[in-house]
């Protein structure tokens, strides 16, 4: 009995709890500990001003060699007669819609040349009108009856009872983008390509080739374009282009390409449908004619963006010398430390 | 006097914690207890408690606190209110009663709880309800919850099902994984201790059970070192005078044995052939494990049942072949079980304060979505009559039979929508996660903590504990420290020091008794025993024990180790050694007073080798004599003295008093010999300006009358049912009188390893350290002496007082001295030298829970130190509210004893000593631990940390949040005030849940600001934490000044980038949520102090998951965005822009951060410049308090 108590005691002496001791339990890891020392914080901020002045510069030159043309025509278009009535004007059916402008190239512009057309105040990222949409049915003709996202566009009603969809269903593709430009230059018509405007990625997987459009702008009201119905939605890239929703209430969407370059002081005549109707709600019209860099189309923000940066970088590397200059203070004094600077002072 | 009900209650609340002396503390801490609320009466409030148990256990420390009245004026009028409870007899309703070995009839009528224990909360069927319901107890959970109802709502479905219930469920099924794997292995457990056999009388024989089978009212049979399966009366025993040894460790923690008794009248009983037959009516079940109140029905006649018959579930059995008991209570019912409960929950001074900027951010929240919901409703306004034909808007529709509006509700009601809608995309300003990051980041400093081993103990093998999960970073702005002296600055090991006996002084030479003749042992069967500790002897006195004649002196010196070796509750264990010819005894008791006492004698020739419930056996100088015990007055803490009653073997009584001088001095007849008194007072007091304890030592030989009567009374007393305790005092007040002074001991209780050091580093943080004592003043002082409390350059101001008069008096002059002294040493700059306050307790009694507390409170916070010696329990908690209710600083309490429970309960963080004095500390406690000095790596290195690191997390979570809201918000301006997202909706559900929380979970466990080296050698860099440096409105405004910046940035460069192009919505968000998921990490990583493998493999591996998880959504050709990464990384404009926001955004952050290292460098930004590049020089320099160095 007594035994058993002797056992039990030095046993649980013998069996230590101490804690096993491994770098990690101790938080002693091995570790990086970065301190910025003054030539450190110096270095630094000269690197990225040095960095940033000259990919600035890059991007203003880069942006500088585009050459854009913008040639605003939804004001234009409208015949005198209707500039009191624009919207009886653009909704009537029957009216001429057709406009011819003459614009002319600033600078020489090398292929490809972009043709986009530009809307302003037009939210393609309202919340009705980016969820309208049914990507299954673009997909598949499978899925042709999964129109539940798309009211109020989304199917016919033939009878009371049977109802079949529209394909494509939704807003997006209901207020499809339908003014067209012919541009003639010199008499000679500019051939305008149209292929290869979407994502490949779009063609080959997002809009099926055995989904054909059906029902599409089938009654009143019709928002846009129209759709031929023996195409199927892999090859219709201007709605492809289209149901891409722009990020922003201006944007612009790819027309199509030129490939031939136009010179300097060149005329161009544009011949264009103004079928579109942006005049209900103020929205604007631009066709814009526009050459590519590396950096996109035209834009100086960036470059000046980079610039400003590079320069307030600089700026402060200086600033910082003369600060270590004029008022160093010894890394790690103890001095500075708030309980001895107290005892001094 | 009737009380009022608020005293009442507070007292009947606190004496039902498990935290007060106990009855069963016999003599514990004779000196140093002076608990006002004393322990004698405990079992009434219990029976109270029965009435009303149900509203009890519901009781949470924070009421209690509210009613508690800590002045002891209200303890003593709840006293008595205590008393007239007592006189009730425990009525049928509220008793149990049990038939003896009749379960059936026992069961009959109650359906009695079976022994099948279930501490699993949860089976299979009722797992997913239940686990669902406690979830979405939690504030965060509901609000989740909230949002995603909302979202569900057609009108304002922003998110698609899957992404807005993701969040929720993802927390959910983590919280839920979690539980169900700790249920598991509750009801693993569960299932071992219901399966464990236990012996049963069935039909008259003992036959195996298991565990989970026994009924209430059966009998058990329990051998040696076997688990008491349920809470059993003890019948009969091995011993034939019916004791039992237990030891109470799965209870209360304290690993000495206790003794148990059966009752005489069953005692001789043997179950197999007796019919054992009775009836006992007890308690209700409760969870009091020092009281048991009972009567038992045997043969006709009444016993009554104490603490003392009653084994509870849990106990093991020592020295005691097999104890058989009728199970009274059972399974849950039992005491342990209801004991099962956790700690009361604190909340953080952090985390309150994060409150306050959470309702804050929901303000943000408010005025976002009122903007936005505005905005929104003058736009629908402005194109009023355009809204039917805007092909974006198309609020007719034509499909149906008639044309009516779609989705449109009138404009009221679309504003409405647009504010709920706003809601729900702008939800995660309030950043809920955080609560979840928070709790797993504390989960993860407690794991540091608890395997730090600087903060183990080998001395008593025990590791530091975090029992509070939630007040982790509290521990890096604590302000005062309250600390217990005895068990918690001191060892709280005695050791035997000097005696007074007949007013001669032994205090002389010591023999060091270290080797192996010389230390006293005695011959049993031809073996040797030995007493286990050895005590150094006083030679003179040494010579004077073992000669024995009959001179008074030899007679004086034979009484006062007769009453040392006698007068207490040690029980001697023999333990064998390696050597067969060679055994050891070991006292087991509850006071190291005590044991330091009979260790003491034994080494003078007076060793204890057998204590039943009937006699001793004292081996005294190699003669074996035996001694009747024919009585015992346990320690109680009013009378402060315990007594035993001798019948010598010549049929003499003699009744041996030991106690506290306060006490003893009034009960002994000075008349007998007035110069012994007096040399004996003198020689206390030099003894306890040493720091020593000491007690006092009285006899008196009974004549056969004074006996009778003792004894009548005593047996009277002893079986009375009700207020027992209250009777015994009575009749032990009656027999000590008139005692002659034997003479007095001084045990040393010595300081513990390290602790002035620790001390120093405390004081050099500047964390005021109070100490709130039992002792006496002398001590206490002296104490303050040894342990660099106190220095000699300090000035005391002593109060000491006995009306509430003198108390003003003394505290308005100590004021004014105070005051000029200050001044005085701002003049000289000398801040060496300062005030040191010493209160006793009852001055206390007239200052606390009065107008006087608040002079109390200017001196006190004027001193250095304050040392309040004499201190009841409730007036240690008194103090700590003194400073609590009146400063925001933060408070800590430290202590070991059941005495500092009510403190560390008060004090925002309580730390208990897991020492010797039992576990009720350690219960209470939020942080356990083996030594004082461990407090100073918890606050210094591990406070410092928890707090810097917690402070950050926090703001960076605010920050990480609020930013992505804010370019939610600056789209939603772009959209017509529509509450779309081009962030897809599964990144915004996983920003918060993959893209960036681990980063920020594995810098608050494992950054650290500075090495443990640095914090240990500058104590001061402390204050960063009390000073809230890390954490605070201005830092919060700044980072949310920062975070509009950072926000800008990301938002309008890619806009002002992309403007008048091509861009659709879908890879513009993919720059968006690159971006911002780049910067938050950047961020972060500039911020980060230390960079160990782990925290590159969270940050990096972040922004890399975040890549993928992109472009993976983009992989899915059922979204919008399908491939949109892809033609977006094609475009130098892209990585020109990603390039351009990171740098920008980041840039003021750097410039500030930078001019403020330079010209403002706060102390942590100092040490961590020396830790590098200075670190060899200075800190071998200035470190030499190295706190783990072995002392001394």
């Amino acid at each position: 009995m007594n035994n058993q108590v002797t056992n039990g005691a030095s046993k649980s002496k013998r069996i230590s709890k101490k804690p096993q001791y491994s770098r990690f339990t101790q938080q002693e890891l091995p570790a990086w500990k970065p301190i910025l020392t003054p030539g450190w914080v110096i270095a630094s901020f000269l690197a990225i001003a040095f960095l940033f002045i000259p990919i600035g510069l890059v991007s203003l030159f880069a942006s500088e060699r585009v050459v854009e043309i913008v040639y605003r025509y939804d004001q234009d278009c409208v015949p005198e007669m209707y500039r009191g009535n624009v919207t009886a004007y653009i909704q009537n059916s029957l009216t001429n819609k057709t406009c011819v402008e003459n614009i002319t190239v600033p600078k020489k512009m090398d292929p490809p040349i972009f043709v986009y057309y530009q809307l302003d105040n037009f939210y393609q990222n309202h919340r009705r009108y980016v969820k309208s949409r049914s990507d299954k049915q673009l997909r598949s003709a499978a899925y042709e009856y999964s129109t539940k996202e798309c009211e109020p566009k989304e199917r016919v009603n033939t009878t009371p009872v049977t109802w079949v969809p529209i394909v494509p269903c939704g807003l997006i593709a209901w207020s499809l983008f339908n003014d067209t430009y012919n541009l003639i230059m010199e008499d000679k018509v500019l051939d305008i390509n149209k292929k290869g405007i979407a994502w490949k990625s779009d063609k080959n997987v997002k809009f099926g080739s055995n989904v054909y459009p059906k029902n599409f702008q089938y009654g009143a009201p019709i928002g846009g374009g129209k759709l031929n119905e023996s195409i199927p939605l892999s090859e219709q890239e201007d709605l492809m282009v289209w149901m891409r929703t722009a990020a922003l209430p201006t944007f612009r969407k790819l027309y199509g390409k030129i490939n031939t370059s136009l010179e300097a002081h060149d005329t161009i005549t544009v011949v264009l449908q103004n079928n579109y109707n942006t005049y209900s709600f103020g929205g604007q019209k631009k066709l814009v004619l526009s050459t590519t860099t590396w950096i996109g189309g035209k834009n100086d923000f960036l470059g000046i963006a980079y610039l400003t940066v590079g320069g307030i970088c600089l700026f402060m590397a200086l600033n910082f010398i003369l600060l270590y200059v004029f008022k160093p203070r010894p890394l790690g004094d103890p001095s500075y430390l708030s309980w001895n600077r107290k005892t001094v002072s | 006097m009737l009380p009022n009900s608020s005293q009442v209650r507070g007292w009947i609340m606190t004496s039902n914690r498990p935290s007060l002396p106990t009855p069963g503390s016999t003599g514990s801490d004779l000196s140093s207890s002076t608990s006002s609320n004393n322990s004698d009466n405990n079992q009434i409030p219990n029976l109270h408690s029965l009435q009303n148990s149900s509203s009890q256990l519901s009781i949470k420390s924070n009421s209690w606190r509210a009613s508690v009245n800590f002045g002891s004026k209200g303890v003593s009028v709840a006293d008595s209110e205590g008393f007239s409870i007592s006189r009730r007899e425990i009525n049928d309703d509220d008793a149990r009663l049990v038939y003896v070995n009749d379960p059936l009839k026992t069961n009959e009528t109650f359906e009695f709880c079976g022994n099948s224990i279930r501490t699993g909360k949860y089976s299979v069927f009722t797992f997913l309800p239940r686990n669902l319901f406690e979830q979405f107890h939690r504030v965060a959970y509901m609000y989740f919850l909230i949002i995603a109802i909302l979202n569900q709502l057609p009108q304002l479905a922003v998110f698609g099902r899957g992404a807005s219930i993701l969040p929720l469920a993802s927390v959910l099924f983590v919280t839920a994984v979690k539980d169900a794997y700790e249920d598991w292995r509750r009801h693993k457990a569960d299932k071992i201790e219901n399966n464990r056999l236990s012996s049963v009388l069935v039909n008259d024989r003992f036959q195996h059970k298991r565990s989970k089978d026994i009924q209430v009212g059966e009998i058990v049979k329990v051998s040696a070192d076997e688990t008491i399966p349920c809470d059993i009366v003890v019948l009969s025993t091995s011993d034939p005078t019916g004791v039992a040894y237990v030891q109470t460790i799965n209870l209360d923690g304290e690993s000495n044995l206790k003794t148990r008794y059966a009752k005489q009248e069953t005692l001789s009983k043997v179950p197999e052939k007796d019919v054992i037959s009775g009836l006992i009516k007890c308690e209700k079940p409760n969870r009091n494990i020092y009281g048991f109140q009972a009567n038992m029905e045997v043969d006709g006649k009444r016993v009554s049942l104490g603490p003392s018959n009653i084994i509870l579930r849990g106990c093991v059995i020592k020295n005691t072949d097999w104890v058989v008991g009728v199970v009274v209570y059972a399974g849950r019912e039992t005491k342990a079980m209801l004991n099962n409960s956790g700690a009361p929950s604190k909340r953080s001074r952090l985390e309150t304060h994060m409150n306050r900027e959470i309702i804050l951010l929901s303000f943000f929240l408010v005025t976002l979505c009122i903007i936005v919901s505005a905005c929104a409703g003058f736009w629908l306004k402005r194109h009023q009559d355009e809204l039917d034909i805007m092909p974006f808007y198309r609020r007719k529709d034509y499909s149906k039979e008639q044309v009516e509006n779609y989705n449109y509700y009138g404009l009221g009601m679309e504003i409405f929508f647009s504010f709920l809608m706003s809601v729900i995309v702008f939800q995660i300003m309030i950043p809920i996660s955080l609560y979840i990051s928070m709790e797993l980041v504390r989960v993860g400093q407690a794991y540091f903590m608890i395997r730090d081993d600087k903060m183990f103990d080998a001395a008593s093998n025990t590791k530091f504990q975090c029992r509070a999960l939630n007040i982790n970073e509290d521990l890096g702005q604590i302000k005062y420290v309250f600390s217990d002296k005895t068990g918690t600055l001191t060892e709280n090991k005695m050791e035997f020091q000097f005696a007074s006996i007949s007013g001669v002084d032994y205090s002389g030479e010591k023999i060091e008794f270290y080797g192996e003749q010389g230390a006293y042992n005695i011959q049993v069967d031809g073996q040797v025993w030995r007493p286990k500790m050895k005590v150094q002897v006083d030679s003179k006195l040494l010579k004077l024990s073992k000669t024995r004649n009959d001179t008074k002196s030899s007679k004086e010196i034979y009484d006062f180790f007769l009453a040392l070796a006698a007068c207490n509750t040690i029980v001697p264990i023999v333990v064998n050694t390696s050597n067969p010819n060679e055994k050891l005894i070991d006292y087991q008791g509850e006071s190291p007073d005590e044991q330091a006492l009979v260790y003491a004698a034994a080494a003078y020739g007076f060793m204890l080798i057998e204590r039943t419930s009937g006699h001793i056996v004292i081996d005294i100088q190699g003669e074996r004599q035996r001694f009747n015990v024919l009585g015992m007055h346990e320690f109680d803490s009013d009378r402060k003295r315990m007594s035993v009653i001798l019948g010598y073997p010549d049929s003499t009584v003699k009744v041996f008093v030991k106690g506290a001088d306060t006490t003893m001095f009034k009960v002994i007849d000075e008349s007998l010999n007035l110069s012994v008194v007096k040399s004996t007072e003198n020689h206390l007091h030099s003894y306890s300006s040493i720091g020593l304890r000491t007690l006092v030592v009285g006899m008196r030989a009974l004549s056969i009358a004074e006996f009778d009567t003792w004894q009548t009374s005593y047996e009277i007393a002893s079986t009375a049912l009700m207020g027992r305790a209250g009777l015994l005092r009575k009749v032990a007040i009656n027999i000590e009188n008139n005692l002659s002074l034997l003479g007095a001991s001084a045990i040393e209780d010595r300081l513990q390893k390290g602790v002035p050091e620790a001390i120093e580093s405390l004081r050099k943080a500047g964390i005021k350290v109070w100490v709130l004592t039992g002792d006496k003043q002398e001590t206490a002082i002296s104490i303050g002496y040894s342990s660099k409390l106190l220095t000699s350059k300090m000035m005391q101001i002593i109060i000491n007082n006995n009306s509430k008069m003198s108390c003003k008096k003394s505290l308005e002059d100590a004021l004014i001295t105070s005051r000029k002294l200050i001044n005085v040493t701002r003049a000289s700059e000398d801040d060496e030298s300062s005030v040191a306050l010493i209160i006793d307790g009852t001055s206390l009694v007239y200052i606390l829970d009065s107008e006087l507390e608040e002079q109390l409170f200017e001196l006190a916070s004027k001193c250095a130190v304050v040392l309040c010696c004499r201190v009841a329990p409730l007036q240690k908690a008194g103090i700590v509210a003194l400073i609590k209710n009146r400063t925001d600083d933060m408070t800590l309490a430290i202590g070991d004893g059941a005495n500092d429970v009510s403190m560390i309960q008060m004090a925002d963080v309580g730390v208990g000593i897991s020492g010797q004095e039992g576990r009720q500390a350690v219960m209470a406690s939020d942080f356990a631990m083996g030594q004082f000095r461990f407090l100073v790596p918890l606050m210094l290195v591990h406070g410092h940390w928890n707090y810097q690191r917690m402070a950050y997390m926090i703001l960076y979570n605010f920050y990480r949040n609020a930013l992505f809201v804010f370019i939610l918000f600056w789209y939603v301006l772009y959209t017509g005030f529509t509450l779309t997202t081009s962030i897809t909706e599964w990144s915004s559900v996983l920003y918060s849940v993959i893209y960036t929380a681990i980063p920020t979970i594995v810098v608050g466990i494992l950054d650290k600001d500075l090495s443990r080296k640095s914090l240990m050698t500058y104590p001061q860099l402390y204050g960063s934490g009390q000073r809230k440096e890390s954490y605070n409105a201005k830092l919060f405004w700044v980072t949310m000044v920062d975070t509009l910046w950072q926000s800008v940035v990301v938002f309008f460069i890619p806009l002002l980038a992309f403007w008048e192009s091509d861009i659709d919505s879908s890879s513009l968000g993919d720059l968006w949520t690159l971006a911002v998921v780049f910067i938050v990490n950047i961020h972060l990583a500039m911020d980060v102090i230390r960079w160990t493998w782990i925290s590159h493999a969270s940050i990096w591996g972040s922004i890399i998951a975040t890549c993928i998880c992109v472009i993976v959504i983009d992989a899915i050709p059922a979204l919008p965005g399908y491939w949109a990464i892809f033609n977006l990384a094609s475009s130098g404009l892209f990585w020109i822009c990603l390039l351009g926001i990171l740098i920008a955004s980041m840039i003021p952050r750097f410039i500030v951060k930078m001019f403020m290292q330079h010209c403002k460098p706060c102390d942590r930004q100092i040490a961590r410049e020396a830790e590098k590049f200075q670190n060899a020089m200075e800190i071998t320099r200035n470190g030499e308090i190295e706190m783990n160095l072995p002392h001394r």
